[in-house]
């Protein structure tokens, strides 16, 4: 994100310049599927939510407080394009969650033959309630700050602190025993 | 690996790194380049198609509202010559003597070209 004046770009969106609008897109798309990906567990899904939060945002850019930091009112907007997504294809996401085994969802760990970090930790995130695995992600992936996620869940930030604490052990669980696969 | 701590306040760097690479997306390019396609058809609006033909609509408005108030005034005026020749020509033929807005009419159609 250096080098980018991301508060001038939003500032010249804000006014309706799409091309800034567009470069906030670049600088923000990795990020905005990534917290999709985390929610729905799906990456056609991410992809779509993540395309509909940035087109939200760019309707709802006369809203936006140009004073104000862009990337959490963006996120915030992305994270309810990926939440409603869920709620209308809740059946598609019940089938993702049931095909990764009871073992799995117990262990994630312990299912894997191979070592794949990537898949175990994905296969951790899905064992999290929603809001862990959101939290987490939000704060240690993502980087924002525990006030800010609250704000962009509408949860108090006590309960973000706890989502983390929470969501964090068993994360760092399933890549511990990675690197003991490792290790051996 | 340490057991988190419910201290931990800062990130945990390493977490989220792994979780950054297991979460990455592919085509970044091509999703980007989607967006912003779908930004310029959503930046032209009903209202601001609207906004886009008003100009032309009211320099097309115009025009006709000055050709139709040239048209009316050439016409009406033609014709207020001729009734006003056919009154001062038919008043002294009746032998009784023309008004004073039958002459002023009659003499602003002799004046007219």
């Amino acid at each position: 994100m250096t080098g980018v004046d991301e508060n001038g770009l939003a500032a010249r969106a804000s006014r309706g310049d799409a091309d800034a609008f567009g470069a906030l897109v670049a600088l923000h798309e990795a990020m905005a599927r990534r917290v999709a990906y985390a929610i729905l567990e799906d990456r056609e899904d991410a992809d779509d939510a993540a395309q509909e939060g940035f087109l939200s945002a760019w309707k709802a850019i006369g809203r936006y407080d140009p004073n104000k930091a862009f990337r959490p009112w963006l996120m915030q907007i992305v994270v309810n394009a990926a939440r409603d997504l869920r709620r209308r294809r809740r059946v598609r996401a019940a089938d993702s969650l049931d095909s990764v085994s009871p073992a799995a969802r117990d262990d994630p760990a312990r299912e894997a033959g191979d070592i794949d970090l990537g898949e175990r930790l994905r296969a951790a995130l899905a064992t999290l309630p929603d809001r862990q695995r959101l939290a987490v992600v939000l704060f240690d992936a993502e980087g924002y700050a525990q006030a800010e996620i609250a704000v962009m869940l509408g949860i108090p930030e006590g309960t973000v602190k706890s989502d983390v604490f929470h969501g964090r052990r068993a994360l760092r669980r399933a890549l511990s025993t990675v690197k003991e696969e490792w290790d051996e | 690996m340490n057991e988190p701590s419910p201290f931990d306040a800062g990130p945990d760097a390493q977490l989220g790194a792994a979780l950054r690479d297991a979460l990455a997306m592919p085509f970044g390019a091509a999703f980007v380049q989607r967006v912003r396609a779908r930004l310029v058809t959503r930046q032209r609006t009903w209202d601001e198609e609207l906004a886009g033909w008003f100009w032309q609509g009211l320099v097309a408005a115009s025009l006709v509202t000055v050709l139709a108030g040239w048209g009316l005034n050439h016409f009406s005026a033609r014709d207020e010559a001729e009734a006003s020749n056919t009154s001062v020509a038919s008043q002294l033929l009746e032998g009784s003597t023309p008004g004073v807005s039958v002459l002023i009419a009659s003499m602003r159609s002799s004046e007219a070209p």
